[in-house]
């Protein structure tokens, strides 16, 4: 995880790939910041491949909202044509990339900053200026994220154990038994923020308006480089209208 | 049935860790048998394995001569009834009356009047009936495990699987788990994993220790 890249460096990279990707409408320039991000994420230490394999589960539903949206859009020239109904036009096509590629910069843009580990990355944030409680709720969440998805794997997978066949299920019933999942995953993380909130206020949390941390980060020369190239690079994209 | 659960040369590794060596044990299943041993001997693994919520590469592990790898999660949880460690995550509804119903919602072969015999039965016998009406949300520890177990046991199991039942609870809870285990001895098969000695003594015909995973 560690890498000799400040994770504001990492935070400023990102900003300015994302920015572009949601500024441009050009395919071609998406397609680039995709293939820039991606071979900076594998440079980093980074593996997109992995978070693909995790993610899985949920890609259909974008490779869903591209293909509703290719059919749908009815303007420009029709490019596939069946029985007389304009199946898929350019316009169409133009915009279901530009989803692709667009949903790609931010999983990418999820890569980068995981590079760096998450008490850097809080301690970037809080150096950036933003207020501790926030660095400290965002900490708290990304390392309750994986338990969260723990617990629902482990409750589906006690739901079976109570001898329920959940494959011969209708979807209405799948649906609903899927909403049982909840109720222990609710409880027990409502039981967590509880004893967090006690143990920390136990510990002195917000005692003092001030704190002190025993790690602190230092821009080296190699970010304040990067920080220029990337900023030089966006706001040349921007200037030159590229986008 | 003699030889309800047998195990056969098992070996387990996770992350290429080994964590079980040569495993060879064989279950009944009236019998009440218990697997002590310090934290991370991989008792909680091993029964795990044997409910196929773990996949094993080596050995056999057989439940009623059908090898577990080849059976659903589904299938093993209508033969075993298991109690996790933290009975909360085997809790899905809202009231323990909903909670104990929900093993009879996917059952097609029950009538009502049926089900409602069999779950006054087992407040009964849990000695839970003034908690029928309680949300699950608020209930202690002991009360949790005391609801969880009755689901499971509602099921009908041939035999039982208790993940370190006693964590948690205190002289008087231990008890009344007691007194539950004690009437359902001789009548189902139960696999103890602990390391309360006290507590497993008490109630084993059979004591195994696990120790570096052997």
């Amino acid at each position: 995880m560690n890498n000799p890249i400040d994770p504001r460096t990492k935070l400023f990279l990102v900003l300015c790939l994302s920015t572009i990707g949601l500024m441009t409408r050009n395919i071609l320039l998406l397609f680039s910041i995709s293939l820039v991000g991606l071979i900076i994420s594998k440079m980093l230490g980074g593996d997109f491949f992995v978070l693909i394999k995790r993610i899985r589960k949920i890609l259909y539903i974008f490779f869903f909202i591209v293909i509703i949206q290719s059919i749908f859009t009815r303007q420009g020239v029709p490019l596939i044509n069946v029985g007389g109904f304009e199946l898929v036009t350019d316009v169409g096509l133009n915009r279901a990339l530009g989803y692709i590629f667009r949903v790609l910069i931010i999983i990418i843009s999820g890569v980068i900053i995981s590079t760096s580990s998450e008490r850097d990355t809080i301690q970037g944030i809080i150096q950036l200026g933003l207020p501790y409680e926030f660095a400290f709720m965002t900490a708290i969440g990304i390392k309750f994220l994986p338990l969260l998805m723990e617990e629902f794997k482990d409750t589906y997978l006690a739901i079976q154990l109570r001898g329920i066949n959940i494959r011969k299920l209708n979807i209405s019933e799948r649906f609903k038994i899927t909403s049982y999942i909840f109720i222990p995953v609710v409880a027990s993380t409502l039981n967590k923020a509880k004893k967090i909130s006690i143990s920390v206020e136990n510990r002195g949390f917000r005692a003092y308006d001030r704190r002190t941390s025993i790690t602190s980060l230092k821009l080296k020369y190699r970010d304040y480089l990067i920080i220029m190239i990337s900023l030089t690079t966006a706001f040349a994209v921007i200037y030159f209208k590229w986008i | 049935m003699k030889n309800f659960i047998v195990i056969k040369n098992l070996d387990f590794c996770l992350d290429s860790k080994p964590i079980l060596k040569n495993i060879n044990l064989t279950l009944d299943s009236k019998e009440f048998i218990s697997i002590i041993g310090s934290n991370g001997c991989g008792k909680t693994t091993l029964s795990k394995l044997i409910m196929g919520i773990y996949p094993y590469t080596k050995g056999s592990i057989k439940i009623e001569n059908r090898e577990v790898s080849e059976m659903s999660l589904f299938e093993t949880g209508r033969k075993i009834g298991y109690l996790f460690q933290n009975p909360e995550k085997q809790i899905f509804t809202g009231t323990v009356y909903e909670e104990l119903s929900f093993t009879y919602k996917y059952r097609e072969d029950i009538d009502k009047k049926k089900k409602e015999r069999e779950i006054q039965e087992i407040l009964d016998t849990f000695d839970i009936g003034y908690l029928k009406n309680k949300s699950t949300f608020f209930l202690s520890q002991g009360e949790k495990q005391r609801v969880a177990l009755a689901s499971v046991l509602l099921n009908k199991p041939k035999f039982l699987i208790l993940d370190e039942p006693t964590t948690g609870l205190d002289y008087k809870r231990k008890e009344i788990l007691s007194e539950i285990l004690d009437k359902y001895k001789n009548k189902i098969g139960v696999l103890l994993i602990s390391h309360d000695y006290e507590f497993v003594k008490k109630h084993s015909q059979r004591i195994m220790r696990l120790e570096g995973g052997a």
